[in-house]
């Protein structure tokens, strides 16, 4: 088993991650309803498949840190995004759509309750519902990445309500190529 | 990459090869031959017999032993004389070495379930009581001994998180990782060698898997999304995981020998999480919130239908499946998280933890009697060991910091 594993991974192709690649065409935006209940996840792939020691995740290029955007807030246990929430996901989509070249990796987090495995995968269905809704509104998939941190990284580390309020959010992480 | 540190590594792999030693010696002698079996359904066994010589490392080997036994739920310890098992032999240091020899007798019919010598380091006595232990459970019970077992767990320690090792008995706790960067889901491979996990070493949360023989650390599972919950199937060929790669957190097998993946569920509205092989590898369970909040489904190993299991509780996460079939996993109910079993045979539930606390990732031992789990009071996460007979709980880390995630090594 393992050498076979150790084969494959000193083989793999090095796959680029598709962020800001060129030529890559929109799919069709049909059947996606940003914003509504769980009809705002399709399946929307990530990117090229890679395995074992694919390239660096992470290097998207230079951090963009003169803008900000505001995190996106959910309720416990739910990935729907309010329609409270709904301009604060514009205002990154306009700046994508309104600057070429750059990308954004959407953070889902949770906050302290619950399974830690399964807030895991929780936090990246908030995050897959903001690339969604970013879609819908015209900003090509490619440019639009996702990362689950589940509890890990609390924005508050208090055990209450109010803590929880701002740990249960999507965070906005921009970068230039 | 972080060099990654495995400490203690000789311990596993000398008790990987002890067992191996075990399973050629064929005695799997069943408890039918005992009679009057003292306490309850335990066995009184007398250690009596053993001449101890006065060594701190004898001495403190015939205690490691004496709590062993206790431990493995199995025996009580009884008087010389007046138990049903008889163990005979004595011990001594040959310089640097501990020497044990050993008979466990019936003491009714003078049946002899093994004679054997055990040396190990007299710097460790635990090592030859552990195995000593462990090869009388064997021997007299016919099950696997939990005292050379160790559980692999995530400490979170001044705000850094790692991958640990613990002794089934709490001691020897070290550290297999020093990245202090969030970390989850420690799983075994079935030789006990491997242990795969999530990190996010590289930012990103990734499937990586450590040979604890060399240390080395490889990722077996980065592709776009998260790769995460990965858990070894019993014929130690595929690994189960959660992949999002395709737009939708969902359950996934790998072929470990071509790295190939297959999708397992289908839910485009809903994130699953925590799968988990059956004994026989025909089966998955693993968490899916498809009604709206996290429960736990079963589904072929190829796909399909899942039929849902837990019917109680406004959430059910964390499965673990025993050898003998039984299902453990957390249960919300009462506003808390409760350890409860469920047996598929007869779809029988019971609760088995019942403090107001949040009790969480329970973790089967190889003895499918043991359990391990989370349980957090003032927001401070600690294991405990459960005995799923009498349901009884022992602390397992004492140690300052956040304990979790256990996952019992599988020998």
């Amino acid at each position: 088993m393992k050498s076979g594993v150790m084969r494959i991974v000193m083989s793999a192709v090095v796959v680029m991650l598709v962020v800001g690649a060129s030529g890559c065409k929109k799919k069709p935006k049909a059947g996606v309803t940003g914003g509504v209940g769980s009809d705002t996840i399709p399946l929307t792939p990530l990117g090229e498949i890679g395995y074992g020691e694919v390239a660096e995740r992470g290097e998207f290029g230079e951090p963009i840190t003169d803008v900000s955007f505001e995190n996106v807030a959910f309720a416990y246990d739910s990935f729907t995004l309010a329609s409270s929430e709904h301009p604060k996901i514009e205002a990154v989509a306009d700046y994508l759509l309104a600057n070429e070249g750059t990308t954004v990796v959407v953070d889902g987090h949770c906050d302290e309750r619950g399974s830690r495995d399964y807030n895991l995968s929780l936090g990246e269905h908030r995050a897959m519902a903001v690339r969604a809704y970013m879609i819908s509104l015209g900003v090509a998939e490619d440019r639009i990445n996702t990362r689950s941190f589940g509890a890990e990284q609390p924005l508050d580390a208090e055990h209450n309500e109010a803590a929880w309020v701002k740990n249960r959010r999507a965070e906005f992480s921009l970068f230039r190529k | 990459m972080k060099q990654t540190t495995v400490l203690g590594i000789w311990w596993s792999t000398a008790g990987a090869f002890l067992l191996l030693l075990l399973g050629g010696v064929g005695v799997h002698a069943q408890d039918i031959t005992i009679v009057g079996a003292g306490t309850g359904d335990k066995i009184s066994i007398a250690t009596a017999g053993v001449n101890v010589g006065a060594s701190t490392a004898e001495r403190q080997f015939l205690q490691i032993l004496q709590t062993d036994l206790k431990r493995s739920g199995w025996f009580t310890l009884g008087a010389a004389g007046a138990s049903v098992i008889e163990l005979q032999g004595n011990t001594q240091v040959n310089g640097s070495t501990l020497e044990v020899k050993c008979e466990v007798l019936n003491r009714a019919t003078r049946k002899s379930y093994f004679a054997r010598v055990f040396r190990e380091a007299a710097a460790q006595p635990q090592l030859v009581a552990h195995k000593l232990a462990d090869a009388i459970v064997e021997a007299v019970k016919g099950v696997p001994g939990i005292a050379s077992t160790r559980i692999a767990l995530v400490g979170s320690r001044e705000g850094k998180k790692d991958l640990y090792l613990i002794g089934s008995d709490g001691g020897g706790l070290v550290q297999a990782t020093r990245d202090g960067v969030p970390c989850l889901s420690p799983a075994w491979s079935p030789d006990a060698r491997n242990i795969f996990y999530t990190s996010f070493l590289r930012k990103f949360p990734d499937v990586y898997r450590i040979d604890l023989g060399s240390g080395n650390r490889t990722r077996v599972s980065g592709y776009p999304g998260i790769n995460s919950g990965a858990q070894v199937s019993p014929d130690g060929r595929h690994l189960a995981l959660i992949l999002s790669k395709d737009g939708n957190p969902e359950v996934y097998t790998q072929d470990l020998g071509s790295g190939r993946v297959t999708r397992i569920t289908q839910t485009k509205h809903a994130a699953e999480a925590s799968p988990v092989w059956s004994p026989d590898g025909q089966q998955l369970a693993y968490v899916s919130d498809v009604t709206g909040a996290p429960h736990i489904y079963i589904i072929n190993r190829a796909g399909g239908s899942p039929t849902r299991i837990t019917l109680q509780g406004s959430e059910n996460v964390s499965p673990s499946w025993a050898r003998d079939g039984r299902l453990a996993y957390s249960s919300r109910r009462g506003g808390r998280y409760q350890i409860c079993i469920y047996d598929p045979k007869t779809r029988a539930d019971r609760q088995v933890t019942k403090v107001s606390s949040d009790h969480q990732t329970p973790s089967w031992a190889p003895n499918s009697r043991h359990l391990v789990y989370a349980r957090t009071d003032s927001y401070i996460s600690c294991l405990y060991i459960l005995d799923t007979e009498d349901d009884s709980q022992v602390k397992l880390t004492t140690s300052k910091g956040d304990w979790y995630f256990p996952a019992w090594s599988p020998r």
